[in-house]
């Protein structure tokens, strides 16, 4: 067993985290592009509060008014909801912690969308741009010319600009 | 600690210093640039990994503010609603510009005369055309000769492309019969003195991981160092120093190991940008010049302009591929830049083509706009934004207004405990209504060439990279800080060669006018050398 002691989040918050993520995106119907929860982004996360954010104190706060919203429905945990309840506690979350959502949303969208499988998933290169790059057709400058027919654009100031 | 004296101190090693070093190089005088930033290494930046998106907020943020590196310094910016846009390192903010690299007009240097408004440039457009043709040279620039909305030029090398999104759009501006044309990029389209080709990576304003954007570090640095100039980075000037017969006589600074030094000089040359050079000089105080170093106008710091920017995106039906190739240069429109009164304003803008975004941008602003909510509508919604996005940038003339400032904060300082600088400014009538047309003539463009819908911020808050005015060039020294060659009229070997000498904005990216400017002051230098102290 790993020893998580040194991580911002018990694994259990880790796992209530993971829920979260893949209640924000879920995995699409066609089963092209994965949930959230399932790529490791709970890592990224811990490492931004890890580099010293503000992260921290709002996940936590967030993590822990979501237990406790979960309990008062009767579950253990948000995890321990049925799929189709959790987004009404996520709604709900806000009045007790109104930066949870908002910010796991930022962190969630700019790290889903960087992650290879999703990358696949949109039909791209599970790759950073560099060093291949891409092929990019040079276009059509047939139509300049009718730009060029209208002359000269450009005001006369009556000095030797040109 | 005090060096041995040098023939001439540049501070600065961004878009301005770089030209300005290499061009005097070949005087083999004794020339020292004192940089606060580092070189860059090309291998760690955005583009090669993954994450290039999510560094925006972070290590290569625009801001200095939030970036979190050591070399910056702060900006309160609170009091505009433009914020500031830099980069501290070798290449300056050339690290981060998108390489947009026009000219100015030849009505840009008489807007007095033209419009009655603000003050004519003290030098014209064929003045400075040799010097924009040595620019063009040393950077490379991409482009398509016979633009009918400005003076005939050669670029140096074949267009960017435009791509499936270029030629989408300019359906859009042929259907107006409205001008359009390639870019002047400053983007290596094919291998150009050292420099790989351009590979379509994108996004330009994280740094260019191939080297094909004509960032100073890899254009006028590595010629200029081999010429015999000494650059010294992680140096932070602190103020420049005068000596009893009113002459700058060198520098004050922090080495990298934070050990104060005094670097004396024959020449002090500021080039720091119209953020950085003011301050320097209001950081500059002494007892012949109490208000600030060459501030007998009081006009140090004053007259700031940006170039107010509408950005218009529209969402198309088609995919457009707009994720590929260099996000800034496309075409540029200037049907609207020269004046027409019937249009509620004087001046004009330009429109600058801006490409689409990665995958990660284009959910954070369907996050924004509403279109890309969580839950089980994600998916929908993304797919309805991913690669249907494309716009353009208008690029609004400001004019000098002295009630736009750059400042000393009374509280806020940089690492090294030197008091940092404060912008205070409000968007003139003349940019608002002109900002207002823009994005009304952007929206009609962008349906015209098939949009379904379009979004439009204006002003663009992080717009705030061109930084002008703020010690301008003028012949009456009541009226401006510097001479027409950026010499300093109440201290005739302190020159200054950056976006602050400018006495009007123009409509269009500044760089290479702002290279150009300098290149001139480094031959007016070597021409007048025997006699300039005199
Ligand atoms: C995101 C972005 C996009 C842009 N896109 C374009 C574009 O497409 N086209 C265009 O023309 N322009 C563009 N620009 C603007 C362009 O980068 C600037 O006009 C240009 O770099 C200014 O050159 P400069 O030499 O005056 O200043 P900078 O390039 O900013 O260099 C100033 C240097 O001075 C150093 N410095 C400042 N103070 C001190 C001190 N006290 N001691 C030591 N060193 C100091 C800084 O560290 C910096 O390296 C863009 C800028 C940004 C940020």
């Amino acid at each position: 067993m790993s020893d998580d002691s040194s991580r911002p989040f018990a694994s259990d918050q880790a796992q209530e985290l993971a829920a979260v993520l893949d209640t924000l995106i879920p995995p699409s119907e066609d089963g092209r592009m994965p949930g959230a929860g399932a790529l490791g982004l709970v890592r990224r996360l811990e490492e931004i509060c890890e580099a010293g954010a503000d992260l921290r104190p709002i996940l936590e706060g967030g993590l822990t008014a979501l237990s406790a919203l979960a309990r008062e429905r009767g579950a253990g945990s948000f995890a321990g909801l049925c799929e189709d309840e959790r987004p009404a506690l996520l709604e709900a979350v806000g009045e007790h912690a109104p930066a949870f959502v908002p910010t796991l949303l930022f962190h969630t969208y700019a790290g889903y969308y960087q992650h290879p499988k999703v990358l696949e998933g949109l039909g791209l290169p599970a790759r950073a741009p560099f060093p291949q790059g891409y092929p990019l057709e040079a276009g059509d400058l047939g139509p300049l010319e009718r730009v060029q027919a209208r002359g000269r654009l450009w005001r006369e100031t009556g000095e030797s600009d040109a | 600690m005090s060096e041995e004296p040098v023939d001439v101190v540049v501070i600065g090693a961004g878009a301005a210093g770089a030209a300005f070093a290499w061009s005097l190089a070949e005087t083999r005088m004794r020339i020292v640039c004192l940089e606060q930033g580092d070189w860059l290494d090309p291998s760690t930046y955005p583009t090669t990994g993954l994450d290039w998106e999510a560094r925006r907020f972070g290590d290569f943020g625009l801001s200095p503010n939030g970036r979190g590196r050591p070399e910056d310094y702060p900006v309160n910016d609170t009091g505009s609603p433009i914020q500031i846009s830099n980069f501290n390192a070798v290449g300056g903010s050339t690290i981060l510009y998108a390489a947009h690299f026009p000219r100015f007009h030849p009505s840009d240097f008489r807007v007095h005369s033209l419009d009655g408004v603000a003050d004519d440039w003290p030098l014209d457009y064929a003045e400075l055309a040799p010097w924009y043709d040595v620019n063009a040279e040393m950077m490379g620039v991409a482009g398509l000769a016979g633009d009918p909305a400005g003076p005939p030029k050669e670029p140096t090398l074949p267009p960017v492309p435009l791509g499936r999104m270029g030629d989408v759009l300019a359906r859009g501006f042929d259907s107006l019969g409205w001008h359009w044309w390639p870019s002047d990029s400053a983007i290596a389209t094919v291998e150009y003195d050292g420099r790989a080709p351009c590979i379509n990576l994108g996004p330009c304003i994280s740094a260019c991981a191939q080297g094909a954007k004509a960032s100073t570090d890899v254009t006028y640095w590595p010629k200029a160092v081999r010429a015999g100039v000494e650059l010294r980075t992680r140096c932070r000037v602190r103020e420049i120093t005068v000596g009893d017969d009113g002459l700058a006589d060198g520098v004050i600074y922090y080495d990298a190991d934070g050990v104060e030094r005094h670097q004396r000089a024959e020449i002090v040359v500021l080039a720091c940008n119209g953020v950085g050079t003011p301050r320097l000089l209001l950081n500059s105080c002494s007892a012949r010049f109490p208000d600030g170093l060459a501030n007998h106008s009081g006009l140090v710091g004053k007259n700031l302009m940006f170039h107010p920017y509408g950005m218009v995106t529209g969402i198309f039906d088609e995919p457009l591929e707009s994720y590929k190739g260099p996000n800034g240069c496309c075409f540029i429109s200037q049907e609207f830049y020269e004046t027409d009164r019937e249009r509620g304003f004087v001046r004009g803008y330009s429109f600058e083509i801006v490409r689409g975004m990665g995958p990660g941008s284009t959910a954070l602003l369907g996050l924004a706009n509403g279109s890309v909510p969580w839950g089980a509508g994600h998916h929908a919604g993304f797919a309805e934004l991913w690669d249907r996005t494309a716009g353009m940038v208008a690029i609004c003339e400001d004019l000098p207004e002295e009630v736009n400032t750059v400042t000393l904060d009374p509280e806020l300082s940089d690492s090294d405990g030197i008091p940092a600088p404060k912008i205070t400014y409000r968007l003139s009538e003349n940019s608002q209504r002109m900002l207002e047309h823009s994005v009304a003539r952007g929206q009609e463009v962008l349906e015209a060439a098939g949009a379904k819908q379009t979004l439009v911020t204006a002003p663009l808050g992080i717009a705030g990279w061109h930084l002008m005015g703020t010690a301008r060039m003028g012949t009456d020294p009541s009226r401006s800080v510097t001479d027409p060659w950026g010499r300093c009229h109440d201290v005739r070997n302190l020159f200054v060669i950056d976006g602050s000498v400018f006495v009007t904005a123009a409509a269009v990216n500044p760089t290479n006018t702002i290279q150009a400017l300098a290149l001139r002051t480094a031959d007016y230098i070597k021409r007048n050398l025997a006699t300039l102290l005199d």
